[in-house]
């Protein structure tokens, strides 16, 4: 039978070396009469089992009625990424067994190719931010956030003993989806986040800010570049916190913005945490990907997640092993600061691979041409009778916000155009509105079809700026 | 000393300008990027990444690759971790561009297929666990556990509970995650002793559940791999005082197919669809935790929530008042769902109940196969693992169940999971749970016995060899505590 190798002669043959009649022998714990019955057709109805062809004719049947990034030009971000990912990637991480087959290592002596790849992770992370530590990865950026939130409140409740700090503010335009998240961790916690709303340029309102920044709150998160692309004052939140001692955290969204920006090192922040999927990650919806989290050295024993040092054997050579394990759930219980058992290890192998073959310099020329292709389709689509930039005036990275009319998506659809993310739904005041978001797999001809298939669209209509 | 490059850090063999991928040629005028950024701040030096060349980025990873244990190439019966065999056409199917370039805000209309295959990995996992409702959003078992959590709180708010329920009663046999979990939902734990064969006292539960109870977390089969024999009673008993049962699925590769557990009164359990439906492990993750509810807590699932509909599949939020919100962005770890999808299509009704069947069968011929060899916590009828200790060769020879699992590694064998459960729940021993999982052999499980019996021999004749295991490894026993004590986080290289 497909998956068990078992013949019938092995299992009678194990069946006489434990002693029992039958495989029915070995479930006598469980009541006979709440055990399914296989004879009765009606009960546990689970369609008959495929075989390998079979199976892959199904799957390409469901995929006949999708469509995807590859059939379009395509515009849409919003927290994923349509990157290119380099066919080594996956030689090394979905078909080689040798990584996706294996467990958490820990058996350090029979694991050192999953440790050692996840230091070089953990360094590259470090470089990447220029923060001093990184965890192993986590389950993806909302997630992520939600843990720097909960790490947060136990710093603060070791520091600040005889306050009482409950607030967690989110500044600015932050993606709705790691809010979201954020909220529901919030929730049962008992914590109060507090919004801080984006002013009419897109970024901070830096008034709102200050006045919500005291003592009440314990840490204060912005995404920069923000959930509208814009690239913010994240050393103006960290002053902010400075007075009230607030905790900072930096949340990155598109983490290829990490190889031309201020560090969130330089700009002094506690924590960066971000999502992962544009490293090399495919889409898959949305999942899995990884989340990235990494802190300043002093935050070290607060982190959540798998961490990974180097030792030595007992003969002094080199070698890795998980560290720390007393943070963690299996070993203080209740008492852990996290829940989190696992990382997602074979996505952040996947990231490691994608820094590496686009390397040091690969990697700025891989941004700055994301720049350029921005800019050009800012100035594109802007030249479109009735499209304006909504945020002209401060600076973006590889998305950015564009004015034309509602109802837009389906007409530049027809044109194999997937345009800008309708913002409709985003906040009041955005009606009309969509998140335009560049890769380096856009093109020119992507760009200037998305801004011919925009006039049409808008052409003969009255345009409504709301 | 000389060293082969290909045992270097990548970083160790990165030399400035070597690289391995190339930009497609710009196509847009080429722009000055602080002009461009209007004055951002830039970072004061490009970040320190490797520069290698495609063949020793490959190398090094094939490298790396041969120092790892895993399914593909060795018997890897890691108790309660479940590590079967993953069938390529997982990945294969998983790498068409249909998935990989399936972007999260494509228009509802593109995303018809993948909708489609969620509602119906959502029907196979509710007629498995007998239960009404399935949400597939939580990213991993720990988190279906936080999401099952949350339900039962947004439930216990719903009828004005929530302030007085307040305990969540967990066994003291649970995995680590549970009372983790059951503290960041804001509950408070009670902790059960369990009986000695690691089955649940009915009567220190009947006196630890009252009105201020809000739920027990359960594993059944438990974690010293029985199936609890008292299920109905313990639900009678939960459902008598007004609290929900929710049970860890981290043990249900045993019993699927062969009872569901809602018919034993459970309200909540989370899958593992890494462990129990062959999504690979990937050396810690991605895996997959969805939560299945009795009906009464379907209301507040996260959203968004995949239906069927006239006019097509679409992605609802049916209870924008009553749901927990969202654990997570999107959908979930979507991929993981396609592969536990692929491999449940060609299992069907009667492979789901085939495995249950013969991964309970191969553990049991292990238990049967080393009775006297190593002591046995319960020498009963087991699930799907079996729990030995470390009780003979430690009295005899003053070998721990570490060196044991060491040993192991050099007869190409990864080890078994070991110390958990706690010394406390096993009499003070160091347990060595092995679980080897339907699609091992019998010719590999009797080579496994062999093995144990070998070194349970050396044990007696030479216990250093077994004190100094790994012989054969890449690198002799790491230093784990230094690893703790004194860590070294990342390259010294990458922050200058």
């Amino acid at each position: 039978m497909p998956f068990i190798q078992n013949t019938d002669a092995d299992r009678a043959a194990m069946l006489a070396a434990i002693g029992v009649k039958s495989i029915d022998d070995l479930f006598a714990d469980i009541p006979a009469g709440l055990r399914i019955k296989m004879s009765d057709a009606g009960t546990f109805k689970l369609p008959p089992g495929k075989g390998e062809l079979e199976v892959t004719r199904h799957i390409q049947d469901l995929l006949s009625r999708t469509k995807n990034a590859g059939d379009y030009a395509y515009f849409r971000g919003g927290g994923i990424y349509n990157h290119f990912v380099s066919t080594v990637i996956d030689h090394i991480a979905l078909f080689d067994g040798s990584f996706i087959t294996a467990y958490t290592p820990y058996q350090p002596e029979c694991s050192q190719g999953t440790l050692t790849f996840i230091y070089e992770f953990q360094s590259a992370i470090c470089a990447l931010t220029g923060l001093e530590v990184s965890n192993a990865s986590m389950y993806d950026g909302a997630s992520a956030l939600a843990e720097a939130m909960m790490m947060g409140k136990h710093v603060a409740e070791d520091r600040f003993r005889k306050e009482t700090r409950n607030n967690f503010i989110l500044a600015g335009a932050v993606n709705p989806e790691y809010a979201q998240v954020v909220q529901t961790y919030a929730d049962v916690a008992g914590i109060k986040v507090v919004k801080v709303p984006a002013g009419p340029d897109g970024r901070i309102d830096k008034e709102a800010l200050a006045k919500a920044a005291t003592r009440k709150a314990f840490a204060i998160a912005v995404q920069s570049p923000n959930y509208l692309g814009i690239i913010e004052d994240v050393e103006g939140v960290v002053a902010a916190a400075k007075e009230p001692e607030l905790l900072t955290i930096q949340a990155v969204g598109e983490a290829l913005s990490l190889a031309l920006l201020q560090t969130p090192a330089e700009a002094g922040v506690d924590i960066c945490i971000g999502e992962g999927q544009s490293l090399g990650n495919h889409q898959f919806l949305g999942g899995p990907a990884f989340g990235f989290f990494s802190a300043k050295k002093e935050w070290l024993r607060k982190m959540p997640g798998r961490i990974v040092s180097e030792t030595k054997d007992k003969n002094g050579k080199r070698a890795f092993a998980l560290a720390l394990a007393t943070r963690e759930q299996h070993i203080r219980r209740e008492k852990a600061t996290s829940n989190i058992c696992t990382n997602q290890s074979l996505c952040a192998l996947r990231a490691l691979l994608h820094l590496s073959a686009w390397g040091k310099e690969g990697f700025v020329e891989l941004a700055e041409h994301t720049v350029a292709k921005t800019q050009y389709a800012m100035k594109a689509l802007s030249a479109v009778p009735g499209v304006s930039l909504v945020h002209p005036d401060v600076p973006v990275f590889n998305e950015f916000v564009i004015q034309a009319m509602p109802g837009l998506e389906k007409k530049v659809l027809k044109k194999k155009v997937a345009g800008g993310l309708p913002l409709d739904k985003y906040g009041k005041g955005r009606r009309g509105q969509y998140l335009v978001a560049i890769t380096e797999v856009t093109t020119k001809e992507e760009i200037d079809r998305y801004a011919e298939a925009l006039a049409e669209a808008m052409k003969g209509k009255p345009v409504t700026v709301s | 000393m000389i060293q082969n490059p290909a045992e270097k850090l990548l970083y160790e063999v990165s030399a400035p300008g070597r690289r391995c991928l190339r930009l497609p040629t710009l196509d847009v005028p080429k722009v000055d990027i602080k002009h461009a950024l209007k004055g951002a701040k830039l970072r004061a030096k490009p970040a320190v990444l490797p520069e290698v060349g495609e063949l020793d980025l490959v190398r090094h990873f094939k490298n790396l690759a041969q120092m790892n244990f895993s399914v593909d190439r060795n018997f890897y019966p890691l108790g309660s971790c479940t590590m079967k065999y993953n069938p390529k056409i997982n990945v294969t199917l998983l790498s068409l561009p249909g998935f990989t370039k399936a972007h999260p805000h494509l228009p509802e209309a593109d995303l018809q297929g993948h909708i489609e295959l969620m509602v119906t990995l959502e029907t196979w996992l509710r007629e498995i666990s007998g239960l009404d409702a399935v949400t597939l959003q939580p990213a991993a078992g720990a988190q279906g556990e936080m999401t099952g959590l949350m339900v039962i709180k947004a439930y216990l708010e719903s009828r004005g509970e929530a302030k007085t329920r307040t305990k969540i009663v967990i066994p003291d046999s649970a995995h680590g995650t549970n009372p983790a979990t059951a503290a960041l939902a804001g509950f408070d734990t009670v902790t059960l002793k369990s009986k000695p064969d690691g089955g649940v006292d009915l009567e220190a539960l009947k006196a630890a559940v009252g009105p201020d109870t809000a739920a027990m977390m359960i594993t059944n089969p438990s974690t010293l791999g029985v199936i609890e024999p008292n299920m109905v009673e313990i639900a009678k008993i939960l459902h008598a005082a007004g609290a929900q049962l929710y049970m860890d699925g981290a043990n249900m590769n045993a019993i699927q197919g062969v009872v569901r557990p809602g018919d034993l009164g459970i309200d909540v359990m989370h899958f593992n669809l890494h462990k129990t439906y062959s999504v690979p492990h990937g050396s810690g993750g991605p895996g997959a935790g969805p939560i299945a509810v009795r009906k009464h807590l379907e209301p507040f699932l996260p959203y968004p929530r995949p239906v069927k509909t006239d006019k097509g599949y679409t992605l609802s939020n049916p209870n924008p008042k009553q749901t927990i919100g969202k654990v997570r962005s999107f959908f979930g770890n979507y991929g993981a769902l396609v592969m536990a999808y692929i491999y449940m299509a060609q299992l069907g009704r009667e492979g789901v109940r085939r495995n249950g069947e013969n991964a309970t069968l191969n553990a049991n011929y292990l238990r049967a196969a080393l009775r006297g060899v190593y002591h046995i916590h319960n020498d009963k009828t087991c699930a799907h693992e079996v729990v030995f200790t470390d009780k003979k060769q430690h009295e005899e020879n003053d070998i721990s169940a570490l060196d044991i699992a060491k040993r192991m590694i050099d007869y190409g064998i990864h080890p078994m999971t070991i110390y958990f459960p706690q010394p406390n729940v096993v009499a003070g021993h160091g347990a060595m749970m092995v679980e080897p999982t339907e699609t091992e052999s019998k010719e590999t499980l009797d080579y496994f016995v062999d093995v144990m019996k070998k070194i349970a021999q050396e044990c007696k004749d030479n216990p250093d060899l077994v004190h100094n295991a790994p012989h054969t490894t890449p690198v002799a026993r790491v230093d784990e505590k230094s690893a703790t004590t004194n860590p070294q986080l990342y390259c010294a290289i990458c922050i200058a």
